[in-house]
């Protein structure tokens, strides 16, 4: 008959009533509730975008973008809302006892004037006869602290608290005084038991309507109470069959039935089995999940009723910079499918989902504040409601970055007249119409005073979600016109050989292509390019061949042609495609799984010389982990091999900047880039072994490139004329120190080794 | 090109009546095959006697030479005509310089044959040089490359300095098939005939002059009719003698119509002449090389390369571990 309404403590709280029903249903077991209402305690899971400026260009290689992602993982701040235990005022003034020390005195006897301080808190168990260690539960729930100071009404508060918390059949409080004017407090006890119970059941109340206990009328006859029960029993069971069952696992299930086969249900028990709840709750992730009553006592099972926190609305809602509510740019569906499916309508929260949340809205890159903001729904009680707080950044955005640079004059001593201003000079225009279409250009030259020596320009449009906001296929189109300027490494001496004169490959032209994401790694891009690809040696002049060092140390311009045409000018249109399959994982921070890339360039026969052409790579590796170990923050990564193997071959037109070259620290290190030869086919493989050392890893490798006999296949045979092998290999060893590797590196051909410090991974 | 100009062979009337009994003999058969000229390329590495060769044959001191001169800079053409036979002969600096090929040699060479067709390569080496080194291999690996496989059809290789007496107690038939059979197997590896290809050559000609194979193309049946010859000359004025006053070798042979009458014999294989062409100098285009399957390979490439990659991505997303509020 017992109802047990909700006090503010943390848990249950026995009504009166249960104790003035309990002789009479002592004889008549009934099935009783004991309601516990808690204030949720959800979490809120906020995202500072670390870079309120992304247009600022990220020189670092991609490869950073993992560290600085995890960085921002910093920003998370879990704020816990305060915690409901507020500390009593805790006045240095006390007054003294003013009785006789060494006396029990009741809590009515004290002064309603004095402050009394508490020189200590026993807990007195009537039932044993023995005192409660300050380890127990029951600790917990008392607000006094020994060393506090109380008055008697603060005291006597206190004694209702507990005695209304359903916990204890009775509850008393007595004071003991000190000679030196404290006080010592005895908290004695009779803990409220049920019945003994075998079963145990767990069901999901979430957006039902409480129970609410209806206090027994003093005035009702027998019968009425008796019909009264009934009644309550059948509104219980019906409440039972229409609750959802919860998620909690039968480990966790058998764990808390071995805790009821201790004996007698207790109020202590109940505690236990709440606490063991929560805690897996909580563990999982599900942070507003609560146990906020326990049914059916008195029979043999025991009904655990948990507020899940099922999702009832997902808002989204935008803050001006003065974090007022404001009508945002962005279409809510852009944010809404970055939502995982957990957290939408219907689901039950889960911090993870949120988390997943903030960092697929923080990888839009269109917010400079994410907050995702579990609340709980004050129309549907036990619903949640997801508040997504979004602070939008600025549409347009412009930026000049300068740079000095000095270059060395005459007799290789910098003059003020060599000091060159360069920088770039980039805009974007993000979010445009709301759907994160975005166009972005920045030009970029190293002499603002001559920009016509080398002007890079970029300029790009993005637009996402081609097949529209809704639809859960993701691809994006992107257009670009470029200009780029690469030093060419078909255009490189073999080892022993000096300075080759260098071949400046310049490419201009208009690129479009869509991006299909199938996962956040794997993905598959086709597009078309067009482009005029313009050859010019070390003056900027045209040059239509690579020139080479006679044996007589003069300089013959009739070297291996550098473009198809013959002209130092090559236009083309070719079609390409890209397949990355990437399911690569950290296992505690090393890298495992497996990266395949295909790359398919197709001729057209479109431009300068009809180029027809099938240009092919395929990449594959592999990163096997060695190792099982655990899975958790702080434990050492496993050591990891790495098997790669490179394949690039073309059939067709191959004019020279195309061809394939061999060396070079993405290649086979050790080398210089092109060291080894450029050629028709290669063929690269590589084996990496890496050995966790403290925080990062220490590696050994060995690779080899090989041109399999095709570098007589490109024309002029560059490979020959620069005296180069067309293959080789390379052993060495290195360490990851932070984002630099700092590896020493044998070449074969040679046999000299030479310090290497790289940015980046090869792999 | 300065001596193109086509002059009377005079210097003819130089050599012993016998010698030029056997040349004009030789000259007569060359044109009952109705061929009226003759265009004979003498390559080699340098300082080895080409020219002197070429002066030897033509009877006259037509190309500079000298013992300590460096090489003549660009290649020469000395023309000579006698009773309508044209005889061309084309004398061209040593290909080898500081241990290297030098490849604008190669290519001014290369450019003064433009459309010139090539009856006969004379290979010039020294006899008297003992070793085979890898400089031999790579002047013929040049040769090849310039001028193609089909070349090594139409050469003589000819020993200059053949007046020597062996060392040991070689005599000098032994020591000239020696001397060949090393030089050839450069020629044969360098011209990158195949191992079955010679071995079964070998098989077929006991005698030193290998046979030579090149590359592929050649059909079987057809490499019976390949075979290098070897030519002997002895430039020297303190030549032996014979009773003919012909210049002889120590094994006997007089020289000059020999090798005349090996050229000849070069000549008149029924292959024609090589036409050297741009196409030839530029070798075959490796641009063009199986371009015509291209559609076939991108077929290949999206059915077997593409679409397996698509569904390992496919059974990845299957498979991802999802975590365990997902």
């Amino acid at each position: 008959m017992a109802s047990f309404t909700a006090g503010t403590g943390q848990f249950l709280t026995l009504g009166p009533t249960r104790r003035r029903s309990n002789p009479k249903t002592s004889s008549h077991p009934k099935p009783s509730t004991t309601h516990l209402a808690t204030p949720i305690r959800c979490q809120q899971i906020s995202s500072q975008n670390p870079n309120t400026k992304p247009s600022k260009p990220l020189k670092v290689p991609l490869k950073t973008l993992g560290v600085a992602a995890a960085v921002s993982g910093g920003f998370w701040r879990k704020l816990f809302s305060a915690a409901a235990n507020a500390d009593e005022e805790k006045g240095n003034e006390w007054d003294s006892h003013g009785m006789p020390a060494d006396i029990v005195v009741q809590l009515n006897k004290l002064s309603g004037f004095k402050k009394y301080k508490v020189s200590e808190i026993l807990f007195l168990d009537k039932v044993k006869s023995i005192l409660v260690g300050s380890d127990d539960s029951f600790f917990e729930m008392v607000s006094l602290r020994a060393n506090g100071v109380y008055t008697k009404a603060q005291l006597q508060k206190e004694l209702e608290t507990l005695a209304t918390s359903g916990m204890f059949e009775k509850v008393d409080l007595e004071a003991k005084t000190n000679a030196d004017g404290t006080i010592g407090l005895t908290v004695s006890f009779t803990e409220s038991t049920w019945e003994e119970a075998d079963h145990f059941r767990c069901i999901n109340v979430g957006l039902m309507a409480q129970s609410k206990g209806v206090d027994v009328e003093e005035n009702m006859t027998e019968k009425e109470k008796v019909d009264y029960m009934r009644n309550q029993e059948r509104d219980y069971r019906r409440r039972m069959d229409r609750a959802r069952p919860c998620m909690l696992p039968s480990s966790v299930h058998n764990e808390i039935l071995s805790i009821l086969g201790q004996g007698n249900v207790s109020a202590r028990m109940l505690q236990n089995i709440r606490d063991r709840v929560q805690k897996w709750y909580h563990d999982e992730g599900y942070a507003c999940a609560q146990v906020v009553n326990f049914g059916n006592l008195n029979t043999n099972e025991v009904v655990c009723e948990v507020v899940e926190g099922d999702i009832t609305r997902v808002v989204i809602q935008f803050q001006d910079k003065l974090g007022n509510v404001c009508e945002g740019n962005t279409q809510i569906g852009v944010v809404k499918r970055e939502l995982p499916k957990q957290l939408q309508k219907g689901n039950v929260f889960n911090i993870e989902a949120g988390k997943q949340a903030l960092r697929n809205i923080n990888s839009l890159s269109l917010f400079s504040n994410i907050e995702v903001n579990p609340r709980p729904d004050e129309k549907n009680e036990g619903g949640i409601i997801v508040e997504i707080k979004l602070k939008e950044l600025e549409q347009k955005s412009a930026e000049v970055s300068s740079e000095w640079s000095i270059v060395p004059g005459r007799g290789g001593r910098p003059t003020l007249a060599s000091i060159q201003p360069g920088g770039t000079v980039s805009f974007e225009h993000r979010n445009i119409k709301g759907l994160n279409r975005s166009v972005l250009g920045s030009v970029t030259t190293s002499n603002f005073l001559n920009p016509q020596d080398d002007l890079a320009f970029k300029l790009e449009y993005v637009h996402p979600y081609l097949d529209g906001v809704s639809n859960p296929r993701n691809r994006t189109l992107r257009t670009s016109v470029f200009n780029s300027r690469k030093l060419s490494p078909v255009f490189t001496g073999g080892p022993g050989i000096d300075e080759v004169p260098p071949i400046w490959v310049d490419r201009a032209g208009v690129k479009t292509n869509i991006t299909e994401n199938f996962t956040r790694q794997s993905k598959f891009t086709y597009g078309i390019v067009m482009e005029e690809i313009t050859t010019r040696d070390e003056s900027s002049n045209i040059s239509s061949n690579g020139q080479r060092v006679l044996p007589s140390g003069g300089i013959s311009a009739d070297g291996p042609p550098t473009t198809l045409s013959g002209t130092g000018i090559d236009r083309m249109v070719f079609g390409q495609a890209n397949i990355t399959r990437d399911n690569t994982k950290f296992v505690n921070g090393a890298i495992v799984g497996e990266r395949n890339v295909f790359q398919l360039d197709q001729g057209l026969g479109i431009g300068s010389k009809f180029p027809f052409f099938n240009r092919h790579q395929l990449t594959m590796t592999r990163f096997i982990q060695l190792k099982e170990v655990e899975e958790a923050a702080g434990k050492p990564p496993p050591p990891v091999l790495v098997l790669h193997g490179h394949y690039g071959g073309c059939v067709g037109d191959l004019p020279s900047y195309d061809a394939f070259t061999l060396g070079g620290p993405y290649s086979v290190r050790g080398y210089n880039m092109g060291e080894i030869g450029a050629a028709r086919n290669i063929l690269e493989v590589a084996a990496e072994l890496r050995i966790p050392v403290r925080n990062t890893h220490a590696y050994v490798f060995v690779e080899h490139g090989n041109d399999l006999g095709s570098s007589k296949d490109v024309k002029g045979n560059p490979t020959e004329v620069y005296r180069r092998m067309g293959h080789g290999s390379s052993y060495g060893v290195g360490a990851k120190l932070g984002l630099v590797r700092a590896e020493y590196a044998v070449d074969h051909n040679s046999g000299t080794g030479a310090l290497f410090f790289r940015f980046g991974e090869r792999f | 090109m300065a001596s193109q100009f086509t002059r009377e062979w005079s210097g003819i009337q130089q050599f012993p009546a016998a010698t030029q009994d056997k040349l004009l003999e030789l000259l007569g058969r060359l044109k009952e095959k109705k061929k009226d000229k003759l265009t004979i390329l003498v390559m080699g590495k340098g300082a080895v006697g080409k020219s002197s060769t070429v002066n030897s044959i033509i009877g006259e001191r037509v190309v500079t030479t000298g013992a300590f001169q460096s090489e003549a800079p660009r290649p020469t053409m000395v023309s000579r005509e006698r009773s309508g036979f044209t005889l061309n002969i084309i004398d061209t600096p040593g290909i080898v310089e500081a241990g290297y090929i030098n490849d604008q040699a190669l290519e001014i060479i290369k450019r003064f044959l433009l459309n010139k067709t090539i009856d006969v390569l004379l290979y010039v080496d020294r006899l008297d040089a003992y070793r085979v080194d890898t400089l031999d291999l790579q002047v013929v690996k040049a040769i090849t490359k310039s001028f193609g496989q089909e070349i090594w059809r139409r050469v003589i290789v000819v020993f200059t300095h053949a007046q020597l007496s062996p060392l040991d107690c070689l005599s000098y038939d032994e020591f000239l098939a020696k001397r060949s059979e090393s030089l050839l197997k450069v020629v044969h590896s360098g011209a990158r005939f195949k191992k079955q290809d010679i071995q079964f050559l070998a098989k077929r000609s006991e005698s030193l002059l290998k046979v030579v194979h090149s590359g592929a193309r050649f059909k079987k049946q057809d490499i019976q009719n390949i075979s290098i010859p070897v030519g002997l000359v002895e430039n020297s004025g303190r030549c032996k003698k014979n009773e003919n006053d012909e210049k002889i070798l120590p094994n006997g042979t007089a020289w000059i119509p020999s090798i005349v009458e090996t050229i000849t014999k070069v000549a008149l294989t029924e292959t024609k002449g090589i036409v050297v062409d741009q196409k030839l100098i530029d070798g075959p285009d490796p641009n063009d090389k199986w371009k015509l399957f291209i559609p076939l390979i991108l077929a290949f490439q999206v059915f077997f390369v593409a679409q397996p990659i698509l569904r390992a991505i496919k059974n990845d997303v299957d498979k991802e571990v999802k975590p365990s509020w997902a």
